[in-house]
């Protein structure tokens, strides 16, 4: 096997699930124009102005809206303006992983001893991630174009590659910049850390730009501007090629400088090392207390981790409520039937209920993957033998199972009260009047939903550790889509059942304890499946 | 003598002559039992067995009077175990995860954990990622010896510690032993087995080869002998040496497998030019294909 091949081999996953997820993200966007958008053109242009009004309350995170009223126009705005961010974020984690990950598990090493050069193991690597990058974003554009043509409205294939060009461009600019930052620090996950950190302050730099913030000439150094010059989709758009130029320039530096530190630094060292500290031997056991106490102690060891999503939550939570009036100002009034219907259908009649439904789904799916992490995290114990380790103490299996389902459930109520406390603020500062009782009661209601979702990859995990993520993953965003569109498309009610989520109700309007008792049986059921597999399993296969 | 360890028709079977068949099996309180075998022969599944990590297909294993399987939680309380694969704990330090192991255990004070470590040389400040392998050996050491545990399961041990370590080790085991201690060390170094153990069991391709007491493997001690001459070798007398094994000669090059004393070999080598003599320890697949040949 070439290295080229093992480079393709590294990104199998990561590519499919990248194609396929935002393969189905293009094409719901593009069949779903077709659906609300209207058929003739005064209803076309009503749609595109009740977008344009939203639209200007999301610059923040998408980009400046244009020609909304075509397919083109709402897929350049609504989903390409996303799908960039998705795989920026797929070029950071490929990046880092290239330039650190394959070294921590000693993969680097074992390259190099075979006789390759430094230079060519760098360079199969980013051709490796060029031709999967390459081949997720065809693959995408095309389906989100089936999409489309299913909408009655194809879009033009010429146009269409010069957009993935514009994309394929600005995912290796991440990468090569994910690569270098990779060859500073001595951890995969410290320069995941750094490099999104900077990737984010470029993205928010655009985003303020695009927000009537003045920042000047700086904004040429947001990879994001350089792409959003590019509109090859509009009418009388095209590939701005000065800043797609620019963008594969900087990808160019940013590989030549990698490739220099990497041929100058150590294996396993940084680029550059300060001056030895005074060593300090210590003999004796952490005298942090939660690391003793149970549950405590699985909390304890994931602190930042939950902090990051507590914070990150946070955010995002203060940022939904802070756009909350002008988005149901303008699309409660709205005049499009499906609009009208969709906030019928989701019981939305003020702002607090808006509050309701937008961030409570946002947080319900949210937590999911916050739980879906956990089950990777069980699953990684069995493989990487801590769970092997922990066995070796007098601990029950029974113990193990109830002590990571207990501990998921603390964390995510520390996650939901840090988001709530955040959503509550912000609605408070907005003139928004969140009935109390019921909001506090709707954000302890998240937790059944957790524990469900704990519980059944408790269970997949003691069946089949390596399938458990993806298909508790699967049902987290399958669940989320079939309650999302079930009022956007009027699909029956049975649909939007199948969700875990429907059972959580809309406890802001309306107790429902029959489905928060529901979700507690399929997490109690869970438990016991996971209890009889964890009982059954051999540790380590 | 009492039991410690003993097996009936353990059987743990993966399928295509993979796992462990049919080990009978008796290790006495107080013994030091060396268990070896080349790689693949089906130690660290024995040892998941006894440690009730995996379950037998058939057959049964008691450890101090209880069953390894069914009573496994109880008697992790008497057992310290190394595994064959060190787990990966990333950005924990050291002293977390004693701290954590600690507590899950509650029979280990920081004292106990202070004495081990200052033995072994280890530094529980640092990150488990910045270990070498060597290091993390020594911190699963730790694990296993501090609590003081009656019983000591420990697979391929002193894997990645260096000489002045590996001797440390076996004055953790002299010490243990001396407490009224037994081990189960598994490992496929004889050497390593010929420092410590009483009584050795050789597993080879999922069966129990032989058990017998240490002066019994003085039957297979061995060297993989290489001689290189200057000129032709005098190949009739070394064949007729005795105790010179599997020889082949290539050119002006003679190897082979050398048992007993060396004087004989040496003598007539003392007659020739030799440019080149090395000597090693075999591998147990080596000393495998002489010995059951």
């Amino acid at each position: 096997m070439t290295l080229f091949q093992l480079a393709l081999r590294s990104h199998r996953t990561s590519l499919i699930t990248t194609a396929l997820a935002l393969s189905i993200g293009g094409l719901l966007n593009s069949i779903g124009f077709a659906q609300i958008a209207g058929d003739n053109p005064a209803a076309r242009a009503l749609f595109a102005q009740q977008m344009e009004l939203l639209a200007r309350q999301l610059t923040y995170l998408l980009p400046a809206p244009a020609q909304l009223d075509t397919m083109a126009g709402y897929l350049t705005w609504r989903w390409f303006g996303s799908a960039v961010v998705i795989y920026a974020f797929w070029a950071l984690l490929a990046g880092t992983g290239a330039g650190r990950g394959d070294e921590e598990r000693g993969l680097v090493d074992l390259w190099l001893s075979t006789g390759v050069s430094r230079m060519r193991l760098i360079a199969a690597r980013l051709a490796g991630f060029a031709a999967v990058a390459a081949i997720s974003i065809a693959f995408m554009l095309a389906v989100t174009d089936v999409g489309a043509a299913i909408g009655q409205e194809p879009l033009p294939l010429g146009p269409l590659a010069l957009e993935g060009v514009a994309l394929w461009v600005l995912t290796i600019v991440v990468f090569a910049f994910a690569l270098l930052v990779a060859q500073l620090v001595t951890t995969r996950r410290s320069a995941a850390g750094i490099a999104g950190i900077i990737v984010l302050v470029l993205f928010m730099l655009n985003a303020a730009a695009r927000s009537g913030i003045d920042v000047g000439a700086v904004r040429w150094l947001s990879p994001f501007y350089l792409y959003e010059r590019s509109t090859p989709l509009l009418r009388g758009g095209s590939l701005d090629i000065a800043a797609t130029t620019s963008l594969a320039v900087s990808a160019l530096v940013l590989l030549v400088v990698a490739v220099l530190a990497f041929a100058r630094r150590d294996i396993g060292g940084p680029l550059f090392r300060g001056a030895p500290g005074k060593p300090r031997v210590d003999w004796r056991p952490a005298r942090d207390p939660l690391l003793r106490t149970p549950v405590l102690a699985i909390v304890d060891q994931q602190r930042v981790w939950i902090a990051a999503w507590a914070l990150g939550l946070a955010v995002l939570a203060g940022f939904l409520t802070s756009t909350t009036k002008t988005t149901v100002d303008a699309l409660g009034s709205s005049d499009i039937p499906v609009l009208r219907a969709y906030f019928e259908r989701a019981g939305i009649t003020a702002y607090a209920d808006f509050v309701g439904v937008v961030w409570f789904s946002t947080l319900l799916l949210l937590i999911s993957l916050f739980v879906v992490a956990q089950v990777n995290g069980w699953a990684a114990d069995d493989a990487e033998g801590r769970l092997e380790m922990i066995l070796s103490a007098p601990v029950s299996r029974a113990r193990i199972v109830i002590e990571r389902i207990a501990a998921v459930v603390v964390a995510c109520a520390v996650v939901v009260a840090v988001s709530s406390v955040a959503v509550y603020i912000t609605a408070t500062s907005t003139g928004i009047s969140l009935p109390g009782g019921r909001f506090v009661v709707a954000s302890a209601a998240v937790l059944p939903v957790a524990y469900a979702f704990a519980g059944i990859g408790h269970a997949l995990v003691g069946w089949r550790p390596r399938g458990a993520v993806v298909v508790l993953g699967a049902v987290a965003v399958a669940g989320y889509f079939a309650q999302q569109f079930t009022p956007l498309f009027q699909w029956p009610d049975w649909v939007n059942n199948l969700s875990l989520y429907a059972l959580y109700g809309t406890p802001m309007s309306k107790d429902d304890r029959s489905g928060l008792a529901t979700l507690i049986a399929i997490g109690l059921a869970g438990t016991a499946v996971a209890l009889v597999a964890m009982r059954r399993r051999d540790v380590g296969r | 003598m009492t039991s410690a360890i003993s097996t009936r028709g353990l059987t743990k079977d993966y399928g295509a002559g993979h796992g462990i068949f049919d080990l009978d099996l008796s290790v006495e309180e107080g013994e030091v039992f060396g268990f070896l075998g080349p790689n693949g022969a089906g130690k660290t599944t024995t040892i998941k067995l006894l440690m009730g990590l995996i379950h037998a297909t058939r057959g049964s294993a008691t450890i101090l009077g209880l069953d390894a399987d069914r009573d496994a939680v109880p008697l992790k309380h008497r057992i310290g175990y190394v595994p064959g694969e060190l787990p990966q704990f990333g950005g924990w330090r050291g002293s977390e995860i004693v701290a954590y192991i600690a507590g899950l255990r509650r029979d280990v004070t920081d004292n106990q954990v202070e004495a081990v470590a200052k033995r072994l040389d280890l530094d529980l400040g640092r990150k488990y990622r910045e270990y070498s392998h060597g290091n993390k050996q020594k911190l699963a050491l730790l694990l296993a010896f501090a609590p003081k545990p009656g019983l000591l399961i420990l697979d391929e041990p002193t894997s990645g510690l260096d000489p002045l370590h590996q001797q440390e080790f076996y004055g953790l085991v002299r010490d243990a032993r001396a407490r009224g201690a037994t081990f189960f060390i598994s490992s496929h170094v004889l050497s390593e087995v010929e420092h410590v153990c009483d009584r050795v069991g050789i597993v080879r391709e999922g069966h129990l080869a032989t058990v017998g007491q240490l002066d019994q493997l003085a039957g297979m001690r061995a060297h993989r002998v290489e001689i290189e001459f200057a000129g032709m070798p005098p190949i009739e007398r070394i064949r007729g040496i005795p105790g010179f094994e599997q020889v082949v000669v290539a050119d002006h090059r003679v190897s082979g497998m050398f048992r007993g004393d060396f004087e004989p070999l040496l003598a007539v080598l003392a007659s020739s030019r030799v440019t080149k003599f090395e000597s090693r320890e075999p591998s147990l697949e080596e000393i495998f294909l002489g010995f059951y040949k």
